[in-house]
């Protein structure tokens, strides 16, 4: 050290030019010998210092790229504040109103299960009454043998009305002759008998028939056999009717349904 | 040789470790890294002038570094912390502009 009094270069900024007179060794080589010659115990402290600059300057500038708050005054920290804060207001206002939605929904889910169960129930429902669901329950069978094939579809008729009458609820005509079988339902016509076969909702049937009805078997049995009723005008006819009542019966013949060429389902009222 | 050790281990040490500078020393930290690097600055022009010192460098760092803080935290005191940060930075930058340009005439000798 030719100098070591002198009070150190980075404190006094005048005098450089005094102090830049092209003396030997230049600046480059002092540094390069600086760098090169043996290690002085009086450096380490000088090496820890450089070691934590470079250390904290790398810190610092990761901090930068993770977070640009971290060089922000406290007014614009604050001012950061204010702003996350009415935006967390705003968010915590959407929540809300998305969980509301979603009770909403919820609950609707529910209803719609309800309508959905509704629904199927009246489905059922209109299927016994339509003939395109199997029905069970209490009922009688009526059996008609008819050996001179003198039962007219009109008396056939009037036995199905007044089954109706009786409160019937799902009703089937079985042809024991041919072996074929009819659900009764809305739009059953009744032709014939013709070549001694009866033409139900355009299927033939042949005698003897069994009536299957499902309702009250009292108030059914009662309807078939007053006096001058079904019963009598069959017997009439030199035929035989026998009604018998039963607990638990079931109609399984379907009726295929036909897509209504005219009528079309009215629009519900709005406010409904 | 050391010191320049020490600054690779440093800077490797800060890549290596993953360390987030605490609250109350954020503001602070960009300003002793400036003045930090001021005293280097000066560190190496003395070198290059034949004057260095290593007690001398080792003071001058430690004392840049916290009277840099110092004027910051002041200036956070009285609610001039932005406008003092803003001066002690271009004080510094100054400083950091002198002594690299000494640096350059002795490198370039222009």
């Amino acid at each position: 050290m030719p100098e070591p009094s002198e009070p150190r270069a980075d404190t006094t900024s005048g005098g450089q030019s005094r102090r830049f007179t092209p003396a030997a060794p230049s600046g480059l080589r002092r540094l390069w010998r600086a760098l090169s010659k043996r290690p002085d115990a009086g450096h380490i402290g000088v090496g820890l210092l450089v070691g934590l600059l470079g250390f904290a300057a790398v810190v610092q500038v990761r901090v930068d790229q993770d977070d640009a708050l971290a060089n922000a005054r406290r007014d614009d920290l604050v001012q950061i504040l204010d702003g996350l804060r009415r935006q967390s207001e705003r968010l915590d206002d959407q929540v809300a109103e998305l969980e509301a939605d979603r009770r909403d929904l919820v609950s609707g889910a529910n209803t719609e299960a309800e309508a959905l169960a509704q629904a199927q129930e009246r489905a059922r429902t209109t299927g016994i009454l339509a003939g395109t669901a199997p029905a069970t329950g209490p009922g009688i069978i009526m059996t008609i043998t008819d050996p001179d094939r003198r039962v007219s579809s009109v008396l056939m008729y009037r036995a199905i009305l007044e089954l109706r009458d009786a409160g019937a609820e799902a009703i089937q005509i079985t042809g024991e002759g041919n072996d074929s079988a009819v659900r009764v339902v809305l739009d059953t016509y009744f032709l014939g008998p013709e070549d001694g076969a009866m033409i139900i909702g355009g299927e033939k049937v042949e005698p003897p028939y069994t009536i299957v009805a499902i309702g009250d078997p009292g108030v059914l049995s009662g309807a078939m056999s007053f006096t001058q009723g079904v019963v009598a005008s069959i017997e009439d006819q030199n035929a035989d009717a026998t009604v018998t009542e039963y607990n638990e019966l079931t109609i399984d013949v379907l009726h295929e349904p036909e897509e209504p060429q005219y009528a079309h389902p009215a629009p519900e009222d709005e406010d409904d | 040789m050391i010191p320049l050790l020490g600054l690779v281990l440093g800077v490797l040490a800060g890549f290596i470790f993953d360390v987030s500078v605490p609250l109350e020393l954020q503001p602070y930290l960009p300003i002793a890294i400036v003045a930090a690097l001021d005293a280097v600055f000066g560190g190496v022009r003395a070198v290059m002038e034949g004057i260095f010192n290593d007690k001398v460098f080792v003071v001058s760092f430690i004392a840049n570094v916290l009277i840099a803080a110092f004027i910051v935290f002041l200036g956070d005191q009285l609610g001039v912390g932005s406008q003092l940060s803003t001066a002690v930075i271009v004080v510094l930058g100054i400083r950091i502009f002198t002594n690299v340009a000494t640096i350059r005439r002795h490198v370039f000798h222009a």
